[in-house]
């Protein structure tokens, strides 16, 4: 089915308040979704993928900091999905960004992580440079850099596949995030790389497609909207005969 | 003061603890900035068309109905569908499921396929898919008094007294207006780039204007059909004196709260307005142009009809007030700084309704000072989070801009009284008492002032131990009151977006959010039906498409349509009334 972009955000805010989200963890979260999604990157996809996990996360286990300092800031995602709270981890490399002219914030152990784009584009409407990279574990090894502009809220995407993976056991489930004031940190690619560029989506390319699902309206899967629509409805409270008469004009208005 | 100090002096607007009173936004009127009158000002100016293009209507009036808007910059079509409907179903809350007309406001042409699309799922509203062509989504039902009178009479090839619509001024009413993204309509954002509707509810506004022209037509149609041998056409003063109503509720409220940059904008607009106003130096001309504007609100409020006890009252206040704003206006020296006297004389002496009916009146003695700001009424809406601000600022600037929210006590059963939630009906919201319904569990939380409140508290204890944190250390810590404190951030910059009152509070009354949202809308004759829902009237008075499509050449004319009077009726014959801008104008006696 087509929705709009204000429906899917709409929806996806109510059904994370449904979940049991935070007031404004609902909102961020529905606003990385709706934003991803109209710039086709799928997020209500890898949201259906990902809602089990969210209905049976800990909501009181949140991004804690395990090491930060002036520049730099390591924090344990608890294994949960960047749409509860990772927002305030990457406001944390805001702050630091604003206050030192550059930081980089390392959050560990998360998953969703493609989703945090949607936030980051708030971040650099607020005037700061941000490159998000981040490896994911499965064969073939790839790699994705995200990289804003200050004060343009459409990044540039390049996905890269690694030719030699290397030896370490480290498990691929964090995001580095680097910001700055004035440099500007957007991927690229040299010849020396031992990398295969897999996708690029240009900030261009990604303005169009946003234009585009405006225009036209968002295709969503019928079933995925149900399902958001149950969870929604979590926050709905059962009609009676005394409410009903309690809220308004009458039911029947033949004057 | 000279004239040049006085010019040159700043412009002080209201504090916000003044302006954002609840009681204050709930006297509201509609004023020059008003939606309704900001539409047909361009519409005018841009010598916008409407045409007919399509009117398959059947004896009985039902069918479908398509009208086409033309702009400079584009075209868009009304798409009417008037179906019948049991009185049984007739309801003009959210929880109905069909409607005496449907209708929907189209982007570019309609063909076949479109209209089949439309025809499918318009009159099923929340229930359709939406096509994302359409802008605005609505639905209407009818005045059935109203309505089987001026059919009858037209029939009988006279005029209906005017007295019907000074009681009921309109045929329909809408029960809702839907624009940005509902149930599949195009997205607002789509409209930004849009010379034509990128105004805050001017595409819904527009909408509505239509559905007012296709209701003439309608009873003219049927007036036809039942006697083409007798029947007769609205009188010009009549229709004009016909508007559009709408009926609303308790859902206009959360939309309030949750778009408060977007209130602070209306508001800045409006007292930015107010401010030009009273700094300008007044001439001879203006103080009788003004007389004049009050003595025709003065009989517009006596002639505004409503059941409700309250209303009436204030509505009496006002009326029995403003002789003594003449006798004022009449026998102070014109001094340079004459409109902020009568603005101070008012606040001291008049009530919040007739303090604010000044207020509007003093702004169509400006426009050219005051309609630039129409343009200023949108903003893009985003509330971010400072996270780099030290926590004792935070502290700081809630204890300065938000101490009404501290001020109450939400412990007291009184203070905490009501819970506001959406029903499973349709999410109807509603209004709950706490402690006795259920589902405050479920409270959607609108109401402001305890969230302020607790996280205060919140930030207090966390000062004690961290006394030099940064706002991001604390939620890091309490990240649930991430969503209140970049509300606070954001809004102290834009300090005329919340709304100074506990909605939680039992003596709170509902009516004051919906008027001051309607007022905005340009709603005229508020007739309230409880303290929670309230029926108005939109575009009474307003320039008909037959004199728009005349491409008017005297726009203050054409725009000097505010506070309409019942037009005279002698004798089965209807006339302009005494002091309608139409007799005045006919008598040469327009103000500059």
């Amino acid at each position: 089915m087509k929705v709009s972009f204000n429906e899917l955000q709409g929806l996806c805010r109510k059904a994370f308040t449904g979940i049991g989200f935070e007031e404004g963890d609902a909102a961020d979260a529905a606003d990385m979704v709706a934003w991803m999604q109209c710039h086709g990157f799928n997020a209500v996809d890898q949201l259906n993928r990902g809602l089990d996990y969210l209905l049976e996360e800990d909501p009181e286990a949140l991004p804690k900091v395990i090491y930060q300092d002036g520049d730099l800031a390591v924090l344990d995602g608890h294994g949960q999905s960047v749409l509860r709270s990772i927002s305030l981890a990457t406001e944390l490399g805001f702050a630091k960004a604003r206050a030192r002219g550059l930081s980089v914030v390392k959050i560990r152990r998360c998953h969703n992580r493609q989703l945090i784009m949607g936030y980051l584009s708030r971040l650099a409407g607020r005037g700061i440079n941000i490159t998000a990279f981040w490896r994911n574990a499965q064969e073939p090894l790839t790699e994705q850099v995200v990289g804003f502009r200050a004060g343009h809220t459409t990044p540039e995407v390049r996905i890269y596949s690694v030719r030699d993976v290397p030896e370490e056991n480290e498990p691929n489930d964090g995001i580095t995030l680097v910001m700055a004031n004035h440099v500007e940190l957007l991927p690229s690619l040299g010849a020396d790389h031992d990398l295969d560029l897999l996708a690029h989506h240009s900030e261009s390319a990604l303005m169009a497609c946003r234009e585009r699902m405006l225009k036209d309206g968002i295709e969503v899967d019928d079933a995925i909207w149900a399902r958001l629509k149950t969870l929604a409805h979590r926050m709905l409270v059962e009609s009676s005969d005394a409410s009903r008469s309690a809220a308004g004009a009458g039911v029947n208005d033949n004057d | 003061m000279s004239n040049r100090e006085w010019a040159l002096a700043p412009l002080n607007l209201r504090p916000a603890d003044e302006v954002m009173r609840l009681e204050r936004l709930g006297s509201l009127h509609a004023c020059r900035l008003s939606f309704v009158r900001t539409l047909m000002r361009q519409m005018g100016r841009q010598r916008w068309q409407v045409s007919r293009v399509r009117f398959d209507l059947d004896d009985n009036g039902y069918g479908t109905a398509i009208y086409r808007l033309q702009t400079p910059y584009g075209r868009y079509h009304g798409v009417m569908f008037a179906q019948a409907l049991d009185d049984e179903c007739r309801s003009d809350r959210v929880i109905a499921e069909a409607w005496d007309i449907t209708f929907g406001l189209v982007e570019g042409d309609v063909d076949d396929s479109l209209l089949a699309q439309m025809a499918a799922n318009v009159p099923l509203q929340e229930a359709g898919r939406q096509h994302s062509q359409v802008l605005v989504l609505s639905r209407a039902n009818k005045s059935l008094r109203n309505f089987a009178h001026f059919v009858e009479t037209l029939a009988n090839g006279k005029q209906p007294d005017p007295q019907w619509l000074t009681r009921v001024g309109y045929l329909y009413r809408t029960t809702a207006v839907y624009g940005n993204g509902k149930f599949g309509i195009a997205d607002f954002a789509r409209l930004y780039d849009n010379p034509d509707f990128r105004r805050p509810f001017s595409a819904q506004m527009a909408g509505v204007y239509l559905l007012r022209h296709f209701s003439i037509e309608q009873v003219e149609h049927l007036a036809r059909c039942q006697s083409p041998e007798t029947a007769c056409e609205l009188a010009t003063e009549l229709r004009r004196y016909l508007g559009i109503g709408n009926s609303t509720g308790l859902g206009m409220a959360p939309f309030l709260i949750n778009h408060p940059q977007l209130i602070a904008q209306w508001v800045t607009q409006r007292e930015t307005a107010l401010a030009l106003a009273q700094h300008q130096v007044p001439s001879e001309a203006e103080r009788a142009r003004l007389m004049a504007l009050t003595r025709r609100a003065q009989q517009h409020l006596a002639e505004t009809v409503t059941e409700d006890v309250e209303q009436s009252e204030r509505n009496a206040a006002t009326v029995a007030a403003l002789p003594d704003v003449l006798n004022w206006l009449e026998s102070v020296p014109l001094d340079d700084n004459l409109w902020a006297q009568l603005v101070a004389w008012s606040e001291r002496t008049l009530s919040l309704e007739a303090q604010e009916l000044i207020n509007t009146l003093l702004l169509e003695l400006y426009p050219e000072q005051v309609d630039p700001l129409e343009e200023q009424m949108g903003v893009n809406e985003n509330l971010d989070l400072e996270p780099d601000m030290p926590l004792m600022r935070l502290r700081q600037l809630i204890e300065t801009h938000y101490g009404w929210a501290l001020a109450h006590d939400y412990e007291s059963l009184d203070g905490a009284y009501w819970f506001w939630y959406r029903s499973a009906e349709k999410e109807e919201p509603r209004l709950g008492v706490r402690h006795e319904e259920p589902g405050a569990e479920k409270e959607m939380p609108i109401a402001i002032g305890p969230r302020i409140a607790h996280s205060h508290a919140a930030i207090c204890a966390f000062l004690e131990a961290s006394p030099r944190a940064k706002v991001v250390d604390f939620l890091l810590a309490k990240p649930r009151h991430k969503e209140i404190i970049r509300r606070v951030q954001t809004l102290v910059k834009a300090p005329y977006g919340d709304i100074h009152a506990n909605l939680w509070q039992r003596d709170m009354k509902p009516m004051h959010l919906l008027r001051a949202k309607l007022a905005f809308f340009g709603a005229s004759r508020f007739d309230p039906k409880s303290d929670r829902w309230v029926r108005i009237t939109l575009f009474q008075g307003a320039p008909l498409v037959e004199e728009l499509n005349a491409e008017p050449k005297d726009l203050s004319h054409f725009d000097d349509w505010s506070f309409p009077l019942q037009p005279q009726y002698t004798q089965g014959s209807v006339q302009p009334a005494e002091r309608s801008p139409q007799h005045e104008a006919a008598r040469g006696e327009m103000s500059p």
